[in-house]
Parts: structure tokens; sequence; C-alpha cells
């Protein structure tokens, strides 16, 4: 059961935009950490991995962003199941993952070295992420 | 942190304790094996962690 407050709904949804703003190809950061490369030895393996994997995963991620999209649409408290709660988990950490890299994290030290108003944000992101996890890892 | 023992866990059927373990030797020294067995299997358990936000990569 899920019932996520109206402020924090609002902030939350906005993950959504982030991921959205995440260009699928190029130099922006965020593109960078979602995107990392599976052959680190490899380019060709690599290109051809993304090739097949990539629109898999493109379209998984949406599919998550919809049951996410939902959660926050919806007033009040909402039942999910485990893995639609399993795709808001994955969200969060999608937008935090992107988020971080745009605020130029790509060490645990960096955290400490960003503005107050990036590192709460960080902060309240990994705060849900970390309440979700526990609450599904008695579900395992 | 506990986003990652969870993933590893849940994806492989790892105990606490062995998910743990692994956790902490990424957040350590960078990296853990995590899964290993043919290439096939490999790159769909590269497929999955990726779909979780876990940075993995293939080694032979």
């Amino acid at each position: 059961m899920v019932d996520v407050p109206a402020e924090e709904k609002e902030f939350m949804s906005d993950v959504l935009d982030l991921l959205a703003s995440v260009p699928a190809t190029g130099d922006d950061p965020a593109t960078q950490r979602l995107q990392v490369p599976v052959y680190l030895d490899d380019p060709e393996a690599n290109s051809e991995w993304w090739l097949f994997m990539g629109e898999e995963l493109s379209m998984a991620r949406a599919a998550d962003r919809n049951v996410y999209r939902r959660v926050m649409e919806t007033d009040g408290k909402l039942e999910l199941t485990t893995e639609e709660a399993d795709a808001v988990l994955r969200v969060l950490n999608e937008g935090r993952l992107a988020l971080g890299a745009r605020f130029g994290l790509e060490v645990e030290a960096d955290h400490d070295q960003l503005p107050d108003e990036q590192r709460q944000v960080l902060d309240f992101l990994g705060w849900v992420l970390e309440e979700l996890t526990v609450a599904l890892t008695t579900a395992l | 942190m506990a986003y990652v023992v969870y993933v590893f866990r849940k994806l492989f059927g790892y105990d606490t304790e062995k998910a743990t373990r692994l956790m902490l030797q990424v957040h350590f020294d960078g990296r853990a094996r995590v899964s290993d067995g043919s290439r096939e299997k490999a790159e769909v358990d590269c497929y999955r962690l990726h779909g979780h936000g876990l940075w993995a990569t293939m080694e032979q």
C-alpha cells in the first residue's frame, strides 16, 4: 500500500520530467550514466549489445515510468503489486543516478561537496529509495 | 546500499549475507563478480542489472 503525501508526490513527479529530458544519445552526463558500456574492451561487442538489449531496456524503463506516473497521479492510497513497487523503485534509482550524473557526481566523496540544495534533493530521493527497498525486502 | 543488496537477492537468489558481501566488495573495491556462466547468460544478467540501474560489465 502506497500513500505518498501531496507535497512529496509533486516533488517525486519531477523525476519523470528529469528522465524525459535525458537524451537517448550524446554527451549528457545522465545519458552516459544510464547507458554505461557492457563490454569495456570490445567496442564492437558493446555496440552490438546496446543495439539488441538497448531497445529492450528502453521499453522496460518506459513501462516502469508508466507505473510510477500512475502512482504519482493517484490521490490517496494505492495498492501495488510487488512488481509495480519494484518499478517505482527502479524509476527512483534511475532518477537519482541521472540527477547525480548531472550534478557531477563521479565518486561517493563528491556527494559532500555538492551545494546544499543539490545534496538535499539527492538525499531525499535516496531516503525514499531506502524506505521502499526495506519494505520490499520483507517480501523476498 | 540496501537497494544494491535487494537487487542481488532478487535477481540471483543470494541470501542476505552473500548479497551484502558482494555489495561491500563493489563499494570498497569498485567491482564484484556477481554472476558467471555462458556468454548468453552473462549478457542477460547484464541486462537485468542495467535494468535496475546497476553498472554491469562482461568479462571472460
